[in-house]
């Protein structure tokens, strides 16, 4: 049996479809909750937090939501081991609630995903992911090679990794960021970051690998006709390019 | 009488004499609101009877909140794309933000009434001059695409396509187009009128508290534009709350589908101009009902607010249903408690207002009082205002030959154009990709392009157009240009057209010379797209454009063209291809260079190309079966910059994609903005050479070669890449 | 000298509102919520030349939509914080602005104690890991801020 994973939905989250669509093109048993019933939530295997702007990211992206009830089921489940992986606003309020980089207590934040510089404003603009640590240091990123590169877009408002110097000593020192940004040949520089974030980072994982946060959306480039110049095999509907991380994910849910 | 009132003399007279007495304030506002150009379209509704609206793939044309159009069948379901187009132009000149933003709220309200998923947005734009710092039009231009994108991205519908535009003709008065795309199966679509049997449903007030905001607006923006009407519009600032939008789509969403479980019909409309008198009376009046509505029930943001306030003002986010009263108990509770909107806004909820009635009257009460009751049809019926136009003649001047052009030094100074060069910076702050259907997103083609329906390769693809420099010579030509071009850049990327929507920008129409360009304009609209045999799904007119000093704005007809693809594998990607393709130039090629870029930067004057519609559809025929054929590598629509512009374009993409294909051409005038299709083709035999011209090869390398002048494609982009950096940094 | 000024939205603010949601739902006990940007000018002493200026300016001023309130001095007032971003880099940073103001007010109306304000920073309008939190109301922890990273 597979577990389920759960797709909770904030108020002001707006990609929950696609998100549990992709799960599913991927062979993952993934199903929406609501936020009037977040106690549904215990029932799940593993959540995914999908984009959006939960509460319309007033105060901070990510700030009201890590205190909402949908966050003290995940706070538990994260705690029993449970996977959960936020996607760009679902990284945020992993990052708010204090699951990543999880080097302090809980809803205590040691870094920020701040205003993007140097445009600081909403910047869509398609990205590639490169796997920065070892497969296997996080149960999500398991089934992907070494260096693994995941096409994604980057759509998003504040999504630059900021922190002070020592916090980034210990998200560096503890391989937390589990992806950086690179370019299509895999190349990695400045060039290639689209909001300015410390280490280059675009995903940051926390000390037990079961929570993952990316910033980038890897769904909007998750099916052949998302990218049809990229095109893999001949059927324009199935998944690929950004649905090689959603499988590596599923994959570890089946396992967990 | 009450100062607030644009209402005239005549249109009061009418009124007491149909009322046989004088009107209370609450009827002086409504019959203001009701009877004004902005809900009326009294002086425009009898010359727009002349597009043509009707085809085998009209599912709904003018008339509700939005038109729709068949987009193919899947799994034996047939599925209509829901279409709607509007403006928020004076707003958006007084609060640049809030303006766009809900414009954009406005828009996706009238697609999502249609019971509608909203799946897109596309943004004209009409802007000032921005280059000088400080100037009022460049905060104008900065603040209205910031709206748009708080607006947008937050509620998670990505922008598909839009334009943009710098003219000093907007300094004073910009435009701010919007339109919207829903996708509804076909007969689950809900209309916007009481369906028969309603007699005593209830009538649902759905969203945020209302407020004094907006009051006055309808009447607002059928004024022009001066001092004392932005002094006097504080209480319009129509404010934006996108958050509580994403939340009112998705409980609706919820309760289509409730409505569907249970087979029942309603009517769900937006509420705009008019607030919740206009809303309540058109949806019942138009199902040749009565209402009667108890505004003492009405959720309120502040206390004592005059029931006129209540009645008639225009806070943003809200949606009125008619709703079987076993039911309507039901989407109270999912809006309230499973969508818990009180917690989203201040006392926004979905509430009880009022019954419909059999009777054909509009009744309001008010603390016990009945604050207005008169016939629903006098107030919701259409009235008409026969103003006196000029008539415009068509502008002929000599054709002026024009003199050989030094390829070398113009190339560079075309592409730095402001209406040429990139607007990436302007749109990289749309979210283009969100919900995961994107094929081609914002700016990456001539049309954005999604899969909309999950497990289906059905394709639909949205363009605009609206040239203001067009518009500035000829109003009627400009306007068939529009519906040319739209859909030439639908078609450049492998769909088929299916239909339009248009938006006339026009000034005072009680000025004869600025409402004949408006007439003008429609005959054009109308004659284009009857040529083209493409229909009008649904429009919007806004006049008044006017600077402080009177003056019109260029004639602004701005059209959108939805295409459909039967599948989005045979969408034209991006960029040539490689070396060794024919370039052919197929469609129009008449050397005019009236109103292109061209003629701005040679300070030359000329008509406007002329259009051959027999040569138009040959051109899409033959794109069309060069696609079918699998022999069209790349293809791109002329339009501003001219040929040579659309091929430097199609050199970028490559380029960018790592592609080292550049090309080689040899054209009289290739800046020319003459229309017609630059495509790359693989084997030119292949297709019926008729109406098209070879120009050149695709070559490899990083060069174009024009006329022997050669220009490296990475200098060129960098070129045209960096003017709106400024603007939009 | 330098002058600092406070922005307000003179419109229904919506971030304001929901802030007061929240910040309820945690178990602070506010009654109102207003949030304002404040800037920091040289205004050579002629406070109503500077008050031109800003509105003239609309980089971070319109009339229609605005309120503007010159402070007297640089510094929080009571049942006040300023949450200074080392982070944030905006067109308005650009243009002086130096913190986001939380003024939060009790079901009376009256400005909350230092308690309360501590209580609301800590737990929802400061990141610690970007932002500093400049509380006002007592002379002792006031803060001048300098507007640098």
């Amino acid at each position: 049996m597979s577990g389920r994973i759960a797709v909770p939905v904030f108020p002001g989250t707006n990609s929950e479809d696609e998100t549990v669509r992709l799960l599913r093109d991927c062979g993952g048993d993934a199903e929406l909750v609501h936020w009037s019933a977040p106690e549904r939530l215990a029932e799940y295997d593993a959540y995914v937090l999908s984009g959006g702007f939960a509460y319309e990211d007033r105060i901070r992206a990510g700030a009201i939501a890590a205190h909402d009830r949908i966050m003290d089921f995940v706070i538990e489940a994260a705690a029993a081991g449970k996977l959960v992986f936020g996607i760009c606003n679902g990284a945020q309020i992993l990052l708010e609630a204090g699951l990543v980089p999880g080097t302090g207590p809980i809803r205590r934040p040691t870094a920020a995903f701040a205003t993007n510089l140097p445009e600081a404003h909403f910047v869509c603009r398609h990205v590639y992911l490169k796997l920065a640590v070892e497969p296997a240091r996080c149960a999500m990123t398991a089934a992907l090679p070494p260096n693994a590169l995941v096409p994604a877009w980057a759509a998003h408002a504040e999504g630059r990794l900021a922190a002070t110097p020592a916090h980034l000593d210990e998200i560096a020192a503890g391989r937390h960021v589990a992806f950086v940004y690179a370019h299509a040949n895999g190349r990695v520089d400045d060039d290639a970051v689209p909001n300015g974030s410390a280490l280059r980072c675009a995903g940051l994982v926390n000390r037990a690998g079961n929570v993952l946060a990316v910033m980038p959306h890897p769904e909007r480039d998750g099916w052949n006709f998302n990218h049809l110049e990229r095109c893999v095999g001949d059927d324009v509907l199935a998944p690929s390019g950004g649905a090689t991380l959603f499988r590596s994910f599923v994959q570890a849910v089946a396992q967990s | 009488m009450v100062e607030s009132v644009a209402l005239r003399d005549d249109e009061l007279q009418r009124i007491v004499e149909r009322l046989g007495r004088e009107p209370s304030v609450v009827e002086l506002h409504a019959f203001d609101a009701q009877w004004s150009e902005h809900c009326s379209y009294k002086s425009t509704r009898h010359h727009l009877k002349r597009l043509p609206v009707s085809g085998a793939g009209v599912v709904l044309g003018p008339g509700e909140d939005a038109g729709a159009l068949h987009l193919g069948t899947h799994a034996g379901q047939a599925y209509a794309v829901v279409v709607a187009h509007e403006s928020h132009n004076h707003p958006s000149q007084i609060v640049p933000f809030e303006g766009a933003a809900t414009g954009v709220g406005g828009i996706v309200r009238d697609v999502l009434c249609m019971g509608a998923e909203v799946i897109a947005v596309a943004d004209p734009l009409r802007l000032g001059r921005v280059e000088r710092a400080g100037a009022h039009a460049r905060h104008v231009a900065q603040g209205v695409v910031d709206g748009i994108a708080a607006y947008a991205n937050a509620i998670g519908v990505p922008n598909l396509a839009g334009d943009a535009y710098f003219e000093e003709g907007f300094d004073e008065n910009c435009l701010v187009n919007v339109v919207a795309l829903g996708l509804v199966k076909e007969n689950e679509l809900i209309h916007s009128y009481a369906p028969k049997g309603a007699e005593d449903w209830a009538i649902v007030l759905v969203g945020k508290a209302t407020d004094p905001s907006g009051f006055g607006g309808a009447s607002f923006s059928s004024l022009a534009l001066d001092a004392t009407a932005a002094q006097a519009s504080k209480g319009a600032v129509q404010v934006p709350d996108p958050f509580l939008k994403s939340v009112l789509m998705r409980a609706s969403y919820r309760v289509f589908a409730l409505l569907r479980e249970r087979k029942v019909s309603a009517a769900f409309k937006d509420l705009g101009a008019g607030g919740i008198m206009g809303c309540s009376a058109e949806i019942t009046a138009h199902g040749g009902y009565g209402a009667q509505i108890d505004l003492d029930r009405v959720n309120v943001a502040v206390e004592r607010m005059a029931p006129e306030v209540i009645a008639v003002g225009e806070t943003q986010e809200r949606l009125l249903w008619v709703l079987p009263p076993e039911i309507a108990g039901e989407v109270v509770r999912i809006y309230n408690e499973e969508f818990t909107l009180p917690e989203v806004a201040y006392n926004a909820r979905a509430t009880i207002v009022g019954r419909v009635t059999a009777e054909p009257r509009y009744v309001m009460r008010y603390r016990g009082k009945t604050v207005m009751d008169v016939e629903s049809e006098f107030l919701a019926g259409s009235i008409r205002d026969e103003l006196p136009y000029t008539e415009v003649i068509r502008h002929t001047t000599a054709v002026e030959e024009l003199p050989a052009i030094d390829v070398e030094t113009l190339l560079p100074r075309v592409l730095a154009h402001r209406d040429v060069a990139s607007r990436e910076p302007l749109y990289r702050r749309y979210d283009a990709v969100v919900r995961g259907a994107t094929v081609l997103p914002r700016g990456a083609a001539d049309a954005g392009v999604l899969a909309p329906i999950p497990g289906s390769r059905l394709g639909v693809a949205l363009a605009v157009a609206g040239n203001p420099r067009y518009g500035r010579i000829d109003p009627g030509y400009a306007a068939e240009h529009a519906v040319v071009e739209a859909m030439r850049r639908v078609v450049a990327i492998g769909a088929r057209p299916i239909g339009l929507t248009n938006c006339l920008n026009f000034g005072n129409p009680r000025k004869p010379e600025q409402y004949g360009a408006f007439v003008a304009a429609v005959d054009g609209l109308a004659r284009a797209a009857t040529e083209l045999d493409l229909p009008f799904v649904s429009g919007n007119v806004s006049l008044y454009n006017e600077s402080v000093a009177g003056a019109a704005i260029p004639a602004s007809a701005i059209v959108a063209c939805i295409g459909a693809l039967d599948d989005v594998a045979q969408c034209v990607t991006p960029g040539l291809k490689q070396a060794g393709s024919a370039l052919l130039w197929i469609g129009s090629r008449e050397l005019a260079a009236g109103g292109s870029v061209l003629a701005e930067l040679l300070g030359s004057d000329g008509n406007l190309p002329a259009i051959s519609y027999g040569g138009e559809r040959a051109a899409v025929g033959i794109v069309h079966d060069s696609i079918v054929r699998g022999v069209l590598r790349s293809c791109r629509a002329v339009s501003d910059g001219g040929m040579l512009t659309a091929l430097a374009r199609l050199a970028f993409d490559a380029m960018l994609r790592g592609r080292s294909v550049g090309a080689e051409i040899d054209f009289g005038n290739p800046l020319c903005e003459t229309g017609g299709f630059i495509c790359e083709v693989s084997d030119e035999s292949e297709i019926d050479l008729t109406g098209a011209l070879q120009i050149g090869r695709t070559i490899a390398g990083t060069e174009l070669i024009v006329n022997g002048a050669r220009f490296e494609i990475a200098r060129l982009h960098e070129i045209w890449s960096r003017p709106l950096a400024g603007i939009y940094p | 000298m330098r002058r600092a000024v406070s922005i307000t939205l003179g419109i229904p603010d919506n971030e304001a509102y929901t802030a007061l949601v929240a910040l309820r739902r945690l178990g602070v006990e506010v009654g109102r919520v207003e949030r304002s940007d404040v800037y920091l000018f040289e205004d050579r002493g002629d406070a109503e030349a500077l008050e031109r200026r800003i509105v003239g300016d609309e980089t971070i001023f319109n009339p229609n939509k605005h309120r503007l309130t010159l402070l007297e001095a640089p510094a929080p007032r009571a049942g006040e914080v300023w949450i200074e971003s080392s982070s944030s880099r905006s067109a308005r940073d650009d243009a002086g602005r130096i913190a986001t103001a939380w003024r939060l007010f009790d079901e009376r109306g009256e400005p909350v104690s230092r308690g309360v304000i501590e209580a609301a920073s800590e737990r929802l309008l400061c990141n610690p890991a970007i932002d500093r939190a400049v509380i006002g109301g007592s002379d002792a922890d006031r803060d001048i801020p300098s507007g640098a990273e």
